[in-house]
């Protein structure tokens, strides 16, 4: 380990985006964990309200700011680290660290970078640099260069061959990227292209749209070992952003050789750049010539190495944090539940992990659903299976919310069909489906598509299937072959008509019975490795029931616009109450990113569809005291109550005892129990349209500014309200203030968004009190100390984030629906909390 | 222009080559001590010594022989002018010693020379055997070198650059074209 | 496709899809934890008379390819998979895979809990099994009945010499069950090549006046082999750098006295952790073995232990103390597999190159 490191700072990923989800908190949070163990104090700077990563450190090292050069320059004066961590808080941190070392920061104070080289650092952070660095180790690049006439311009073509880019050089308005695939095509190009120059120059670039995109991941010790953790491919062509891909773990249509090519290619980069830590890839892969391109290169935790890890089992997050700090791989300390050697092994995996997309337009209906380089899926579910054909359709049905309908008819005549396959949309896979449900060739839908036939084939299998299976109700054999390819009961149900009990009966009469598989990364070579558990219908089930109590937590699903995020944050909460509690935890989820999948977070987690049946195999095995489900799930939980499980809604359902007028700017939250009424926190709503309307809110603040008359008013009157009604827990009493007078408006069980806020504002853990409540633990005296405070020191400001930008639509007040992502700002005065977030927004332009 | 002739890997296992015929050579390490001419030659001894400590788990004493020079020695870039050399740092005795002499280049064998008589000042060695990275040819005297990572036939209008990890960032041996 | 079985000395019986050949076979079953390259796994003549059971869950998706022949004329004896993708589509890939193992008279299966096997066979060790049509008891008997031949190395080596020829470095490979890559990497760096049978003597090696002599990877056991086989290779080593691959590793240990132990469950795969002794370096490898030299025997006098997995600390690598020869357990030529010790045959070349002078 590195000497003389005791204090090291973290520079955090800032809101959740389109492009980072809670993967950057979550390894955050570990690596906070594995520096605690290490004996490294950690300072964390980040403004992420749904962050566990805040709640892990003590408060004073915790810095609720924007992630900007400025507040990161102050922390290291005043606090005088010995290190900079900026490999886990995305771009943005990368960004911010280059800043520092570029403007003498790090260099006066004698800060050392962690995980990379400072050369490497400024290597990745110039494109051009790049470049230069790839050239100079013999990897391939996509070559481009500036032409100023015809002459230069077929020099070059020459030289690079079809197809080609042409751009034009500082255009006058905005100009398009134009393919040319032959000489009429390139003429043209060129002739607008010059005339749309201020300076008559074009960049021609060798296009390499229609590749296969692949991308590897690999780690290196500061001795210089290196190895593989997983592979990625991604179904979609290099021209559909690989955020925006459906991708697979292990890659599916290599070939040993090209595969190889490619981790050789990997392992040089990240030897030549001297990273102690993880290096991304992404590579155009022509699988006709087998030459390739290396397209990026991201020596920092991304999306992608979060799905290795997640795939493979292997325990990156932990590893990464323990290279940052020097250690070599063999010297590694691994925790509990892991054989010792696993740190040193290149993961080896017996599954398929099969990444889906989701999209934000049901939310943002005026974006445009095409997809191309720009990244617009605002999260993604998994699906994990012994064959191709199982991971995707497992995916698949955890993409949706419904319970049934997944290879569903999309409406479309032949024309718009096509049209579609070219361009592909969000709706894409259905397209794909659809085109093989009527018979169109695999070789042509290659051939409009530039996905590999390797995927048509998996397709046409499961419609195959399913076709069996509507002509065969109430068959064994049909069942067993459903279900091993991964078809669900709702489905299953959905084809032959029937109740899912009866499937579900059945199928056990038939011996149909789930088998559940260790995701881990040794196929098979060792017995204790792993705690992460998918479902199959094989031969051998390996996980037993937790011997313990137990509860059952349902995780949310993939990211989406919305509170999603938050619902993480609570849901990882709600784990650590039920821990401490005495339950031993497992988790239900299918978000390759979330919080709550990270293993030491929970006892047992299993990666499976959130559906009923999937539900029901667990619950049957796991035999759960409690089961906790989140309240957007009106179906499962309806289903599972109607079977007299122990079900808990937590949150509280949004449908049980809301009462609402539409417009609210004021709320007051209160926790409620048999005996008492505490008013907790007074917040006022802010709208981004100030039209008040409970639909548009878009932020925090607390505290409001009132009289006290007002507040005293609020107060007696929400109390009064609270105790009318039957509600229990966190409850929220809406008031509307205009003019001269305020007046209440409506009554709700608290939302995710504003116990996250609360959480923060009072330093209580709500979501404490509230599992407290819920399993009858609660001492009636615990919130006896706890006192409304109505004149804090400080303002603390709230506000939503929204994807418009990154959705090419018109800026637009958003409503709490349709966020992305918060920040927060603590202030002495509203101005400056104000002046945090702005600083922020400046930032992100 | 420079033309990279050894790469890093090439390096290495040039070094591991040579590490394992000085042990078949030498019947093992029994009275073994390595001397370095500076600069480049003693990276490189010390680095045949950490070998032999990984095989044999017994430690290689490596000492440092100083050259003085009318030219940089870097760059190899024109012939040497008999030089000086001078037991830099050597802590240990080498009569009775087989002694390893590890150099980067062999070119014109003048250094070698030198060295040789440098040695020879220190006490009597059992026996001297000569190890370098690269025989570039154009010898002046009757000397050859037993181990040799690799043998660069060159111009004596061209250069030869050596570059090491430990100083110069990076392994390579590069021609440079004048 | 029909329904078939695999069966299992310990009489567990799966029941899967058969594939490729219809052929009912025997063999011992073994598995391989490699995640790419099918193809030059079951062509690789290590697996004669083998089943081979594949943790990676879908294979065939890449077809048949020129360029990923470890052999010619595959030998084993089965494929067990879970998921089977039978792809041929282009010019490339005219061929399946199970048009392959149809043409070469092997049979799959597929739809088999592979993992469940897999972790099975780590517990019982190397056992013996069968693809079947029906899995009754006659199955069984003739499963237990049947016993494996140990001329393996016999029945893959070419029986007639033969040249490779190039314009570099004269080396002699003895054919124990050669692997293409082997001959891929010594024409890479323009080897001029003679193939000699497993059983050719000191003095035709000799005769043929190498600078170098390469001991072939093979099938089976290394005490299968006849006295004959140690005494060529404590000549030749005497003579001329030698460098020795999987079993031909094995043999080499045995002619320098070694001990060399049947492990209990076959190591197949790329994901263990190789330290290289010298440089104290970690690469990865194509690994393949049922036999293992025991460290402890190593005369330290004679031997250099080079390499070691850090997992099952098995001997990867030898060096003789007094002669350019040297050997590894795992195989560098990669194909599959990771290329992290190619650098091994130059390593090769630079010793003959040198010693030529």
């Amino acid at each position: 380990m590195v000497n003389q490191i005791h204090k090291v700072l973290i520079i955090g990923g800032g809101h959740t985006d389109i492009g980072h989800e809670t993967e950057l908190d979550g390894v955050i949070y570990q690596t906070i964990q594995t520096f605690q163990r290490l004996g490294i104090k950690t300072l964390l700077l980040d403004n992420n309200p749904y962050s566990i990563s805040l709640e892990s450190v003590q408060p004073s090292n915790m810095f609720i700011q924007s992630v900007t050069v400025d507040n990161a320059r102050n922390i290291i004066e005043k606090e005088q680290p010995d290190a900079i961590l900026p490999t886990i808080g995305g771009l943005l941190a990368i960004r911010v660290t280059q800043e520092l070392l570029e403007t003498g920061v790090l260099g006066e104070n004698e800060v050392r970078i962690l995980g990379m080289p400072p050369l490497a650092l400024q290597q990745i952070s110039n494109p051009a640099l790049t470049q230069q660095f790839l050239t100079q180790i013999n990897q391939p690049v996509i070559r481009s260069q500036v032409v100023k006439d015809f002459d230069d311009a077929f020099d070059v073509l020459r030289d690079i061959g079809y197809p080609v880019i042409i751009k034009s050089v500082s255009p006058w308005g905005d100009a398009n990227r134009q393919l040319c695939e032959n000489e009429d095509q390139l003429d043209s190009a060129l002739e607008s292209g010059f005339e749309q120059s201020r300076i008559h120059q074009c960049v021609i670039e060798q296009s390499v749209v229609g590749n296969k995109e692949i991308e590897m991941v690999a780690i290196r010790d500061k001795s210089g070992t290196k190895l593989l953790i997983s592979g990625i491919e991604n179904m979609d062509p290099i021209g559909i952003h690989s955020g925006d891909s459906i991708m697979f773990v292990p890659t599916q249509t290599l070939t040993d050789r090209e595969f190889q090519t490619l981790r050789d290619a990997t392992l040089s980069i990240i030897q030549a750049l001297k990273i102690t830590g993880v290096l991304h890839t992404q590579f155009a892969l022509n699988s006709e010539t087998h030459s390739y391109y290396v397209t990026k290169i991201s020596p920092y935790f991304d999306r992608s190495v979060s799905l290795a890890a997640k795939a493979t089992g292997y325990p990156l997050a932990h590893v990464i944090a323990n290279l940052a700090t020097e250690l070599q791989l063999a010297e590694i300390k691994l925790p509990d539940n892991y054989a010792k050697q696993i740190a040193l092994m290149e993961p080896t995996v017996d599954h398929v992990v099969a990444k889906f997309p989701l999209w934000p337009f049901e939310d943002v209906p005026s974006a445009d659903d095409h997809l191309n380089t720009v990244m617009k899926s605002v999260g993604s579910t998994i699906g994990i299976g012994r064959s191709t054909e199982e991971a995707m359709l497992k995916a698949l049905r955890s993409s949706q919310l419904s319970p049934k309908d997944v290879l569903p008819q999309i409406k479309l005549n032949d024309n718009e069909l096509i049209d579609q396959l070219i361009h592909a949309r969000s709706t894409q896979i259905f397209a794909l489906v659809e085109a093989l449900r009527r018979h169109y060739q695999v070789d042509e839908l290659s051939e409009l598509t530039k996905i590999d036939p390797f995927y048509f084939y998996k397709i046409k299998h499961l419609i195959k299937i399913e076709t069996e299976t509507i002509a065969n109700p109430m068959d064994a054999k049909t069942l067993e072959k459903a279900k091993y390819f991964g078809f669900g009961d709702g489905m299953i149900a959905g084809m032959w008509q029937v109740s899912i009990d009866a499937i579900r009966t059945f199928a056990k009469e038939s011996q149909i019975l789930p088998t559940y598989k260790a995701v881990e990364p040794t196929a098979g070579e060792f017995d204790k490795v792993s705690t992460i558990y998918y479902s199959t219908f094989e031969t051998e089930n390996e996980s037993k029931k937790l011997e313990a109590k137990s509860a059952l937590v349902v995780g949310r699903g993939g990211n989406q616009l919305g509170p999603n995020t938050s619902a993480d944050y609570f849901t990882v909460s709600l784990l650590n109450q039920l821990r401490k509690a005495d339950y031993k935890t497992i988790i239900i989820n299918t978000n390759p990113n979330a919080l709550s999948l990270i293993p030491q977070l929970s006892d047992k987690q299993y990666v499976d569809p959130i559906q009923l049946g999937d539900l029901l195999n667990i619950i049957e095995l796991e035999h759960p005291e409690v089961i906790f489900i989140p309240g957007n799930r009106h179906y499962l939980t309806r289903e599972l109550k109607k079977r007299r499980l122990p079900v808990v809604v937590l949150p509280p359902d949004q449908e049980a005892g809301v009462e609402l007028s539409e417009q609210a700017n004021l709320e007051l939250s209160l926790f409620v129990t048999d005996d008492e009424v505490t008013p907790i926190e007074l917040v006022r709503l802010l709208s981004g349209d100030h039209s008040n309307q409970l639909d548009q809110v878009s932020g925090f603040k607390t505290p409001p500014t009132l009289s006290e008359d007002e507040q005293n008013l609020i107060i007696t009157q929400a109390v009064a309200e609270a105790k009318k009604r039957n509600l229990r827990g966190l409850v929220q009493v809406l008031f509307l203030q205009s003019q001269d007078q305020v007046k209440f408006t409506g009554i709700r069980p608290a939302r995710l968004t504003e116990i996250a806020f609360l959480n923060k504002v009072t330093g209580v853990n709500w979501i404490r009190i509230l599992v407290q409540q819920k399993l009858g633990l609660l001492s009636p005296d615990s919130l006896a100390t706890f006192k409304l405070n109505l004149h804090p020191d400080r303002v603390v400001l709230m506000q939503f984030n929204y994807p418009f930008n990154q959705l090419r639509v018109k800026n637009q007040a958003g409503s709490s629906q349709q966020q992305v992502g918060a920040e927060i700002a603590f202030g002495s005065t509203d101005e400056i909390a104000r002046q945090e977030l702005s600083n922020t927004e400046q930032k992100n332009k | 222009m420079a033309k990279v002739v050894v790469d890093a890997m090439a390096m290495q296992r040039a070094l591991t080559r040579i590490t394992y015929e000085i042990i078949e050579h030498n019947k093992g390490i029994d009275d073994l001590v390595i001397l370095g001419i500076k600069t480049r030659g003693v990276y490189l001894a010390q680095r045949i010594a950490s070998r032999l400590q990984q095989l044999e788990g017994s430690e290689v004493p490596v000492g440092e022989l100083d050259v003085t020079m009318y030219r940089d020695d870097i760059e190899h870039d024109g012939k040497e002018n008999d030089p000086t050399v001078t037991a830099g740092s050597v802590t240990f005795p080498v009569a009775g010693k087989k002694v390893i002499l590890v150099d980067d280049v062999l070119y014109t064998g003048r250094t070698i020379r030198a060295a040789l008589s440098a040695i020879i000042d220190m006490g009597r060695p059992e026996s001297i055997n000569l190890a370098v990275l690269v025989d570039r040819g154009h010898r002046e005297l009757p000397i050859r070198a037993d181990f040799v990572g690799k043998n660069i036939p060159s111009s004596q209008k061209e250069r030869i650059r050596v570059s090491v990890e430990e100083i110069d960032g990076r392994d390579a041996v590069e021609i440079l074209h004048k | 496709m029909a329904e078939r079985y695999l069966i299992l000395e310990d009489g567990s019986s799966f029941k899967g899809e058969g594939f490729g050949s219809s052929a009912t076979t025997t063999g011992q079953v073994v598995f391989n934890t490699s995640m790419t390259g099918y193809q030059e796994i079951v062509t690789d003549q290590i697996y004669h008379n083998q089943i081979i059971v594949f943790s990676q869950p879908t294979i065939g998706s890449t077809g048949i390819n020129h360029d990923s022949y470890e052999s010619i004329l595959p030998t084993a004896k089965g494929m067990v998979v879970r998921d089977l993708a039978s792809i041929s589509k282009n010019r490339q890939r005219r061929l399946s895979l199970d048009q392959f193992l149809k043409q070469n008279n092997i049979p799959g299966i597929s739809g088999i809990d592979t993992r469940y096997i897999i972790r099975k066979l780590r517990k019982t060790g190397t056992i013996k099994g069968s693809i079947v049509d029906v899995d009754d008891d006659h199955a069984f008997d003739q499963l237990h009945a049947t016993v494996l031949t140990n001329q393996q190395v016999a029945q893959v080596s070419t029986p007639k010499p033969y040249p490779n020829p190039n314009t570099g470095s004269n080396v002699v490979v003895i054919d124990f069950g050669l692997k293409n890559g082997i001959l891929r990497q010594l024409s890479k760096r323009d080897c001029n090549v003679t193939v000699l049978p497993w059983s050719a003597t000191a003095e035709s090696i000799t005769n043929l006046d190498p600078d170098g002599v390469i001991l072939s990877t093979g099938p089976g056991s290394p005490f299968d082999l006849p006295e004959t086989v140690l005494d060529m290779i404590r000549e030749i080593q005497s003579k001329v750098p030698l460098f020795a691959i999987g079993l031909g590793h094995e043999l080499f240990a045995l002619a320098n006295n070694a001990t060399v132990t049947p492990m209990l469950s076959e190591h197949h795969g790329a994901n263990h952790p190789i330290r290289q002794i010298i440089t104290n370096q970690i690469i990865f490898a194509a690994q393949g073995q049922g036999y293992a030299i025991d460290a402890k025997s190593v005369d330290r006098e004679k031997l250099i232990i080079t390499y070691v997995d850090l997992i099952n600390g098995t001997v990867q690598g030898l060096r003789h103390r007094d002669f350019p020869a040297f050997s590894v357990q795992f195989f560098p030529d990669a194909a599959p597999g990771p290329d992290d010790s190619l650098d091994i045959f130059d390593e090769f070349t630079e010793i003959m190159s040198t010693r030529e002078e």
